[in-house]
């Protein structure tokens, strides 16, 4: 065990995950008792027999078509959700951004939500101080971050959060589609510090379906096919298959 | 023993969700926090006019013997009501980013504490005006107020998990409040229940409360220590099975909502 822990980042132990489709979901205790059968439900596998160990300072990405489960692995190694199979072990501090933002608050300032999200990612106060300047230096955000953050552009609120999330100091990093934030020279920027965090020994897995950026950021790619591994290599051949696939 | 860790971990956004539970409460309202002075003092209006006039009550400086109970019943009543849609209302967070959920709950009735600590001021105010006055007895406060405490939580805990799977749970929890608020000497004295019904009365983890609230502060006599510290017992078996129900159900909160 204590091996495992010097070398693995995250191992995924033979996973299995499935949700349950409800047709029309009674939640009320009168459609409960009236309506048993609206609770007929379906049982959607949407992983099955996953087994993955990811080293500490690998960069993973994981691709595949929609609904492949990538994003359902991602959200089982963050326990949002956990599977009803198998296990997960991580070792070391994880941070996800599955989603940009999330429990910013639309009427408090960039600089307030910076440390409420930080906060949620389990900072403390002192940690959040330390790094605010950092923070927002690099979200470029100048003097609209005393501005509440409703009055920012998608692209800023983007900037925002991925500033925060990318500094919190996670051995861990999970990110979730969204690469894709600002413009051309912020997109550079991101990966100028995934690069850099990647220097640093972080461990990073990434969900995309931009191929240059598995190639030029990932050394190794996960192809996801139907909820099961099909393609799990060095990400240049991986994303060779995939593409002659999907041509 | 870990849960104590994380939430160490995590203090800050514990921290953070205390204080946004407190000021976003009323934040929209022009009178902001004051509503938690005028919203006891308003129902307190309605009592001491209903029952010492209407009813014809008789009991000396009936005013104090009710506010003294009137407003750790509130703290009670306020926070189990609004405790158990809190993951529900959540939701964005709770299927976006990791965090221990057991900080909202706890947040909740933490910022509730708050509250009532502040509206103390007005058991103070009734004690000095009514000539009732203190007595050392004050001095059990924090014991029963602690006790209280842990009884709002471990109810959280437990409501708040299972709302999320039984959403009528919200609204059947404000009947049997109201109900549970008649069947706690708040707003008579416990002396009232015919003595074959006491036992059964004396199941009722608020009464021993609010009667320790009312022994300290309204007859300044020692509360009764034997009945609180049974309940002292009792009320942390219940955190810990809350806690437990709270972690088995947590596992599916982000499928759930």
């Amino acid at each position: 065990m204590s091996k495992n822990n010097n070398e693995n980042a995250i191992i995924v132990d033979d996973v299995d995950k499935s949700f349950k489709l409800y047709y029309d979901k009674a939640t009320t205790l009168k459609e409960r008792i009236l309506f048993r059968k609206r609770n007929n439900y379906e049982k959607k596998e949407i992983l099955s027999d996953i087994r993955l160990t990811i080293k500490k300072g690998e960069t993973v990405a994981l691709i595949g078509v929609n609904g492949s489960g990538k994003s359902t692995l991602l959200k089982l190694m963050t326990k949002i959700i956990y599977p009803n199979k198998g296990k997960i072990i991580i070792n070391g501090k994880l941070t996800s951004l599955l989603e940009l933002g999330a429990g910013f608050h639309p009427d408090f300032s960039g600089r307030e939500n910076i440390y409420f999200n930080a906060s949620i990612f389990g900072l403390t106060r002192v940690e959040i101080d330390k790094r605010i300047d950092k923070i927002i230096e690099f979200s470029e955000l100048g003097t609209f971050i005393d501005n509440p953050v409703r009055t920012y552009s998608s692209g800023m609120y983007m900037r925002l959060a991925f500033s925060v999330a990318i500094n919190v100091d996670a051995d861990i990093l999970l990110i979730d589609e969204i690469l894709a934030v600002g413009d051309q020279h912020f997109q550079d920027k991101c990966f100028e510090k995934l690069r850099e965090l990647k220097k640093e020994g972080k461990t990073i897995v990434i969900v995309t379906h931009d191929m240059n950026a598995v190639r030029n950021l990932c050394d190794r790619a996960i192809w996801l096919y139907n909820g099961r591994v099909k393609l799990d290599d060095r990400s240049k051949k991986v994303v060779d298959e995939y593409l002659k696939e999907c041509a | 023993m870990s849960i104590f860790k994380e939430l160490y971990q995590y203090r800050e956004l514990l921290k953070t969700n205390i204080k946004k539970e407190f000021r976003g409460k009323y934040k929209k309202s022009s009178l902001g926090v004051l509503w938690s002075f005028i919203n006891p003092l308003l129902q307190l209006l309605v009592y001491a006019l209903v029952f010492p006039f209407i009813l014809r009550v008789d009991v000396e400086h009936y005013t104090t013997f009710m506010i003294v109970a009137l407003i750790p019943w509130n703290f009670f009543a306020s926070v189990v009501g609004s405790a158990a849609p809190i993951i529900v209302n959540n939701a964005n967070i709770v299927k976006k980013v990791y965090f221990p959920r057991i900080i909202l709950p706890i947040s909740i009735v933490t910022s509730g504490l708050v509250n009532f600590i502040i509206s103390c001021v007005l058991i103070l105010g009734a004690l000095l005006i009514s000539g009732v006055g203190f007595s050392v007895y004050i001095l059990y406060l924090p014991l029963i107020i602690l006790i209280q405490y842990l009884l709002t939580l471990a109810m959280s805990f437990i409501l708040s998990s299972i709302t999320v799977y039984l959403r009528d749970l919200e609204y059947v929890i404000n009947a049997i409040m109201m109900l549970w608020f008649y069947l706690t000497p708040v707003l008579y004295s416990a002396d009232l229940i015919p003595t074959k019904y006491q036992l059964i009365y004396n199941l009722n983890p608020m009464t021993p409360i609010i009667n320790a609230y009312r022994d300290i502060l309204y007859y300044q006599v020692s509360p009764q220590l034997n009945g609180l510290l049974i309940l002292f017992g009792f009320v942390i078996v219940l955190l810990v099975v809350g806690y437990i129900i709270f972690k088995k159900c947590e596992r599916n909160f982000a499928e759930e909502i």
